[in-house]
């Protein structure tokens, strides 16, 4: 079976490996609101636009970096594990992480309407940090148990 | 749609891993096969065939159930 934008096979087991710590770590730093002053860093911003200070295009700004860290990490992991091959890759397998995908994009759509009309202001602002997430998170969870399913009939 | 790879499997005398090996897919997909719960490729059907020596028409079914 032929596909061409599957990871390698080993890439599973190392994006499980950072998945589960930066999605926990990532979890606990926007709850506590949490950064690490080692991770300021003066970097380039393509658009700047301060509460009551200057608003241009390209520039150099302050920044603690903690949440791009972490945010990085959980979506190249996340990536890593939803979109590595499996031990034997056949044409049933891509059925099932297809039917998986389409899945999750329905339920994270359900998810965020939902959110959209019932979920305001400020805690509005959380489901959008979470769902910038949860479309793969669904998906893993999904796509690992449907193959737990198949793997105990 | 019907498929007699269970029978076929059986008169050759070998397991759902080893007939997994030789037309290179995973177990649970034959055992999807034979449950009914996929359906195959046409290639994979012709790889089937070829292994059990049968026409494919042999080995798959159709159903009144496929026509709708």
């Amino acid at each position: 079976m032929k596909t061409n934008y599957l990871l390698p096979n080993n890439l599973k087991r190392v994006g499980w490996i950072l998945l589960i710590p930066s999605s926990l770590f990532g979890l606990f730093i926007t709850i506590y609101d949490m950064d690490y002053a080692f991770l300021d860093f003066r970097v380039p911003a393509l658009f700047i636009d301060e509460i009551f200070g200057k608003k241009q295009l390209f520039g150099i700004i302050e920044n603690n970096l903690t949440n791009e860290v972490v945010g990085c990490l959980v979506i190249v992991s996340s990536m890593m594990v939803a979109f590595s091959k499996e031990k034997v890759e056949d044409e049933f397998i891509a059925k099932l992480r297809m039917d998986s995908l389409a899945w999750a994009v329905y339920f994270n759509q359900a998810v965020l309407l939902f959110s959209m009309v019932f979920i305001y202001d400020m805690s509005f602002l959380w489901v959008m940090i979470f769902n910038m997430f949860t479309l793969l998170w669904f998906f893993i969870i999904r796509f690992t148990w449907l193959k737990n399913k198949i793997n105990k009939l | 749609m019907k498929n007699s790879i269970k029978v076929e499997r059986a008169k050759k005398n070998i397991t759902q891993a080893e007939l997994a090996d030789l037309i290179k897919v995973s177990r649970q997909t034959i055992n999807a096969m034979e449950l009914g719960k996929y359906v195959p490729s046409t290639v994979l059907a012709l790889r089937l065939a070829k292994i059990f020596e049968v026409e494919v028409d042999q080995l798959f079914q159709l159903e009144e159930s496929d026509w709708d």
